[in-house]
């Protein structure tokens, strides 16, 4: 949040959220600035693909709030600065998710926010990309009513959505508030200095104080919080042991499209498609021999669990893993859960600050006490005799 | 005329067995087939190399977890001999992929079948494989092409395996309840059948098999029709793959797909700032990531005379693109300006890697 | 066809007592079909002798083995032995590997079947592995003699004049604008008291005009990569951090000093910057400047307390010299003044060299008094302490001296980072070996003379500096070759996406990112081999040469069959 006790200032929705957030950022464009990037129908107008518009037309026809994500705003704004900022200076519109990867990927050299300015908005969850498939004029309807009637509970939305509890307010440099209630009007909050500049240069200075819209934020991420609970507990069993973990996976069918589609997983080839992960063709059969067969995808489990190993540390909860399985596995549900319990473990939150470390690249002397006394109280459990 | 071996089981459990009777007798050191694992009874290939382990042996359903030429080519060379049971278009996948080094066949007992077409994916996850089964089979024993099957298989006209050497009949085949037939079309398969059953003199009914090709072509032809409109000029391409996301699954599934590092997910599109910054500048609107239908242009130039048909891509997209019409159709026109069939013989050579001095003379004029 | 020479050895008993060698040769041989390459498998008495060693130069000849591997003791002791054979052939010394089934198997498992059982799944392992070995080929580097000497003071215009000579420069970096350091502030040195001062300015003289030496002030180091022989450093401007020069030397000499204890800042020592209260250092001064200790009004002080120790608690560990100089200076004050109530509180007096103890007592006889105190404050010049029979003291002074600790120097922290060489807990440098190694350090080519590795006088510091450059007269010969380490990390480019892991957990600093391509590179002269980088890569972009991923699974693998 800025230093200042004032970030926000109001300004009344005129035909609608996302036309006032249009006529907002049109005002700005040519101005404090260069270009925007937003979500927008593609050609046959079945789905939504990410569009850096300097034409105003196009801002136009943009969808800034789209009823679902079919690809993850930071691999958008990945491939417009992975080998570094231009001269260009970009505006950004994301969901609170999509700010997170990007704030992990700066931290990996993946992005470079050097002259984006990052816009977020309470976001009500992503409507499934498979409703968006069967029926997109009836899923974009649908999210308009959640986006205009400010509902954060809904029980259509991804199920990551509906437990997440970073809906709201992020490290973006500005946070357009929906949560408090006032459908006459939208918070615009800046989150930094670059945000504030933005806001005054549209003639927007910053002069109210949160405590009514955290207010009613506090209470929606309750809900969230009690329904974060039940899910994970949920998940528990899914995930405890080989064996649980092998039947969660196995419809798997090894396509890696949770891979591809998640916006942490940046390797150009993944380890699990690299030559050195396949094994030569006796050792298949030999290793059918000795336990009278062996299922194919060859390391079905590996796979998933090697991912756990790579990004959990960074998985911002966004879903779009479980959107592109074939198989409806529920991948993200899975992921969270881990990310979760891995991310407490380094007491470390995942897309909160672009200064806090990941933590496989620092060194802490003191670290993991939680792993030392449950190691300590397993020897100590243990016979001396044995 | 064939030998064919002729069983008085249904045919799963025929299939099965004949399985079982290779591994019994060591003729084969392990089969590759279809079975169902786990609580939930998810589908999966195995390699099996242990009689007991074929209890939950499903060899003929009519689901594609995998493409299996990926999967053979992963087990090729084989030192000891193996077994697979496959779709043809899984047999003609390996075949081109043979074509480019990666596999032999070798030790390789290819057992195929006559093919009713595949039930996508998300249907078989969602169905209990008992209930999946039942009206399939009802009309492909007629000779009908079931409804719930893949978009390619009911347009596939390449349903009879080319190059098996077993193929077992199933399609029109009324009686597969309680008989199987086993058309040995190489002295491998002869001889390693040896002692099983009953052989006799016979082949495959041509007739039934005829008429079922009409029903195919019919609905490839209207496919044809269907997609030309679509696919009109670039417009029509970028309506059609306007919502693809560019998850690359199609690729990674596909059985052709072969390569270890896709061209477009290497350096080579690993594009400055400043490039955009151009492109942004002349066009007023750029899409992020780019070249999305550009890697689809670029797969169809790098395999669509190999495509198969087999529909794995389609299966696996997640924004429910018709991936596999597009590049079936396409694949079959490229294909036929060559005259060439995708998998039809391990001999005949690929159009990219054969230069011929006179053809397209048309195009020359 | 890969023809695996497999030599076993029976170390006299120790190994043919323990495993049954016919059987291991036995299952190796068997592997021929399995691999289909050529094996050929045999035993010998002892392959480290010399006969041993001709022994396997003649097989490997002819029988024109392309792989070798050899079952015999440790790595650590005979690799190189066999190295050394390889080289001594056409055999690249990389496509051999050197199982431990002394170590491993003979000496710990005591059960002969079960030994051997062990020993032939290493030694198939180790087959397996050599197959998947490539050549690595060792290049030799022209070493550059020259030496970066960090810090002006004593110890490094020691070190720099023993090294400087017409085939090697020394470049001697100090950050203040001249040489001399804390030594030259002194206003005398025991224990002759007067001469020692001197002898330093004549160093310093010396080492100004010598022109191997090149004195470069006001001027600290930004970066420095590389190993013995091999270093580049990056210089700048203290006043100017964006003027850089670049140097290239051979070996580096950490002689940065120390600093003494904010004493002052210690809560036992209130209004320690007040008036009269003075540290040694400042005394130091003071008797180096005005040849005289007196108050701030030019008179003598009447009575004058000198406390001991002050802050040794906070620091941990005893400072050496503080105890001699202290008493030094209470002689001085005592001779000069004799009138002069001069008192000294102390904890336990170190007093470590050959005239320390008749120093201590001609001070005594002069009249200095010395009162040993369990604790000691003072208030300005007020001092109150405890004396150890627990009875309680207040006394007030003209003047009171605290002698504080000494520190490591400012910005040892940050040039440590820079090094990359680790510091011991109380912040000095650490030694390679605190006992027997003490002034090199963990990094090859890297030293450290003086207090910045410890509290220290001017004979150990100077001590100090000769040894450094002895040992880099002795490692560093001009117009040698040096061979780096082969085994070496690698990236490959066309899957680095230039996350920067590999860097932030390399501690060598031998990962640099190249800003043109995107992705990070290794400096092969700077690796290694630790592997940690390749741990870290999560897309497996980076191999350790001769420790690759498929040499270490099909290791694994085999051993497991």
């Amino acid at each position: 949040m800025s230093k200042s006790s004032k970030p926000g200032i109001k300004i009344p929705v005129k035909n609608g959220i996302e036309q006032t957030v249009r006529t907002l950022l049109n005002k700005a464009l040519g101005h404090s600035i260069d270009a925007l990037l937003m979500p927008v129908k593609v050609p046959s107008k079945d789905s939504y693909a990410w569009i850096l518009m300097q034409d105003s037309d196009v801002v136009n026809d943009a969808s800034p709030m789209a009823a679902g994500m079919p690809v993850q705003g930071a691999k958008a704004l990945k491939s417009l600065t992975r080998k570094g900022g231009g001269s260009l200076r970009v505006a950004a519109l994301m969901r609170p998710c999509e700010v997170r990867a990007a704030i992990e990927l700066v931290k990996l050299n993946q992005i470079n926010l050097e002259n984006v300015v990052l816009i977020s908005y309470d976001c009500p969850g992503a409507l499934p990309l498979s409703e968006l498939s069967d029926n997109f004029e009836a899923a974009e309807k649908k999210f308009k009513v959640l986006l205009s009637s400010r509902c954060f509970d809904s029980p259509d939305v991804k199920p990551v959505c509906q437990f997440c509890t970073g809906f709201s307010m992020g490290a973006a440099d500005i946070h357009i508030g929906l949560a408090d209630g006032d459908t006459g009007h939208l918070l615009l909050i800046s989150g930094s200095p670059k945000g504030k500049a933005f806001l005054s240069a549209a003639g927007l200075n910053v002069d109210e104080d949160l405590s009514a819209y955290k207010k009613q934020v506090d209470l929606i991420l309750k809900k969230k919080t009690q329904k974060t609970k039940e899910i994970f507990q949920a998940v528990q069993p899914m995930v405890e042991g080989l064996e649980n973990l092998a039947e969660t996976f196995s419809n798997c069918i090894g396509c890696h499209n949770c891979q591809s589609a998640c916006p942490i997983c940046y390797c150009r080839q993944c380890y699990f498609d690299s030559k050195e992960s396949k094994l030569e063709p006796a050792y298949y059969m030999e290793k059918a021999e000795k336990r009278g067969g062996v299922s194919f995808p060859h390391d079905r489990v590996l796979f998933h669990v090697g991912r756990m190993s790579h990004m959990s540390l960074s998985c911002v909860s966004c879903g779009q893993c479980t959107d592109a399985c074939p198989v409806s596995i529920p991948v993200a549900k899975v992921f969270s859960y881990v990310a979760s319990q891995t991310q407490q473990a380094f007491e470390y939150s995942a897309g909160k600050s672009v200064s806090e470390a990941i933590p496989l690249k620092e060194f802490k002397e003191d670290e993991l006490q939680k792993i030392h006394e449950i190691v300590k109280s397993a020897e100590s459990q243990e016979s001396p005799h044995e | 005329m064939n030998k064919i071996l002729i069983t008085d089981q249904g045919a799963e459990q025929s299939v099965v067995e004949v399985l079982r009777f290779l591994l019994d007798n060591k003729k084969v050191g392990g089969v590759l087939t279809l079975r169902q694992t786990s609580k939930k009874g998810s589908l999966d290939y195995g390699l099996l190399t242990r009689s007991e382990e074929l209890d939950r042996a499903v060899p003929l359903m009519p689901v594609m977890p995998a493409n299996a030429a990926q999967i053979l080519s992963s087990l090729t060379p084989a030192k000891k001999p193996i077994a697979a049971v496959v779709k043809p278009c899984e047999l003609r996948g390996f075949v081109e992929r043979i074509k480019r080094e990666q596999g032999s066949l070798d030790n390789v007992l290819t057992i195929s079948m006559t093919c009713g077409g595949v039930i996508p994916l998300d249907i078989s996850i969602k169905t209990s494989k008992n209930k999946l089964t039942p009206k399939y089979y009802e009309q492909v024993k007629a000779g009908e092409i079931p409804e719930n099957i893949r978009p390619t298989c009911k347009t596939c006209e390449h349903f009879v395996p080319m190059t098996a050497d077993i193929t077992i009949s199933v399609v029109g085949e009324k009686g597969l309840d309680s008989t199987c037939r086993f058309i040995l079309n190489s002295d491998k398969a002869a001889s390693m059948t040896e002692g099983f059953g009953r052989i006799e003199d016979g082949g495959l009914d041509t007739k039934v098999l005829d008429d079922h090709l009409k029903k195919r072509q019919t609905k490839n032809k209207n496919l044809l029709e269907s997609l030309k409109s679509q696919l009109d000029g670039l417009d029509g391409l970028v309506d059609i793959f306007g919502k693809c996301i560019g998850c690359h699954g199609c690729s990674r599934v596909c059985p052709i797909c072969y390569c270890v590092l896709c061209d477009f997910e290497s350096r080579s599109f690993d594009q400055n700032v400043t490039f955009y910054e151009e492109e942004l500048t002349q066009k007023g609107a750029l899409r992020l990531p780019p070249d999305t239908l550009f890697f689809h242009l670029g797969r169809l130039s790098h395999m669509s005379f190999s495509c198969v048909g087999c529909g794995q891509c389609a299966d696996v997209c997640p924004a429910d693109i018709p991936v596999a019409s597009v590049f079936k159709k396409i694949g079959e026109n490229t294909a036929a300006l060559f005259d060439y069939v995708p998998g039809r013989d391990v001999e005949e050579d690929i159009p990219v890697m054969v230069f011929k001095e006179e053809e397209f003379k048309e195009l020359g004029e | 066809m890969k023809k695996v020479g497999v030599y076993i050895c029976e170390c006299g008993p120790n190994i043919a007592d323990n495993v049954d060698i016919e059987r291991i040769l036995a299952s190796v041989s068997s592997m021929e079909e399995s691999e289909g390459i050529e094996i050929v498998a045999k035993p010998y008495k002892l392959l480290c002798s010399g006969e041993g060693q001709e022994y396997l130069k003649e097989e490997i000849e002819t029988n024109q083995l392309t792989h070798l591997v050899i079952g015999a003791c440790s790595p650590r002791d005979h690799n190189s032995t066999f190295i050394n054979v390889c080289k001594q052939t056409r055999l690249n010394p990389y496509l051999y590997k050197l199982i431990n089934i002394r170590e491993h198997c003979a000496w710990i498992v005591h059960d002969k079947e079960k030994a051997t059982d062990k020993a032939i799944q290493y030694i198939r392992g180790g087959i397996r592995r050599v197959l998947y070995q490539s050549e690595l080929h060792e290049k030799k580097l022209d070493i550059n003699p020259d030496v970066l000497v960090i810090g002006g003071g004593i110890a490094g215009i020691e070190a720099a004049l023993c090294l400087a000579g017409p085939e090697r420069r020394v470049f001697l970096v100090e950050k203040s604008d001249k040489l001399g350091g804390k030594a030259a502030e002194w206003g005398s040195l025991l224990p002759r008291q007067a001469g020692g001062v001197k002898a330093i300015q004549d160093k310093i003289g010396q080492t100004e005009a010598n022109t191997g030496i090149q004195v470069i002030t006001k001027t600290r180091v930004n970066n420095i990569i590389g190993f013995l022989g091999n270093f580049e450093a990056e210089l700048c401007q203290v006043d100017d951090p964006e003027t850089t020069t670049d140097l290239t030397v051979g070996a580096i000499v950490v002689a940065t000093g120390f600093r003494l204890n904010e004493v002052s800042s210690l809560p036992e020592f209130k209004s320690a910057d007040s008036d009269e209260v003075y540290t040694t250092l400042d005394v130091e001064r003071m008797l180096k400047e005005k040849g005289q200790v007196a108050l701030q009004t030019g008179e003598k002080p009447k009575s004058v307390a000198l406390i001991f120790c002050a802050g040794r608690e906070k620091v941990g560990y005893c400072s050496q010299i503080c105890c001699s100089t202290t008493i030094k200076i209470a002689r001085q004050i005592k001779e000069q003044n004799p009138e002069t109530a001069v008192k000294c509180f102390i904890r336990d007096l170190c007093l470590p060299h050959k005239d320390d103890q008749a120093f201590y007592q001609q001070a005594r006889d002069l009249g200095v008094e010395f009162v040993r105190v369990q604790t000691v404050k003072s208030d300005g010049v007020g001092v109150h302490y405890t004396c150890m029979d627990q009875s309680n003291g207040t006394e007030k002074f003209d003047m009171v001296i605290l002698a504080p600790a000494m520190e490591p120097a400012e910005g040892t922290t940050e040039l440590s980072e820079i090094l990359g060489i680790p510091l011991h807990e109380t912040g000095f440098y650490e030694e390679a070996h605190q006992t027997i190694n003490p002034v090199a350090t963990a990094t090859d080519g890297i030293f450290v003379a003086g207090t910045a590795r410890g509290p220290g006088g001017v004979t150990a510091t100077l001590n100090q500096a000769q040894a450094v450059a002895g040992k880099i007269m002795v490692q560093l010969i001009p117009g040698e070759q040096i061979v780096p380490e082969v085994k070496v990390s690698e990236i490959l480019e066309a899957f680095c996406m230039g996350c920067k892991t590999c860097l932030d957990v390399c501690h060598y600093g031998a990962i640099v990112f190249d800003e043109d391509k995107g992705i990070s590179v290794v400096k092969e002269a700077v690796c290694r081999g630790c592997g940690n980088c390749v741990g870290s890569c999560p897309s497996g972009a980076i191999q350790l040469k001769h420790f690759t991923k498929p040499q270490l699974y099909q290791e694994v693998i085999e051993a497991l069959r």
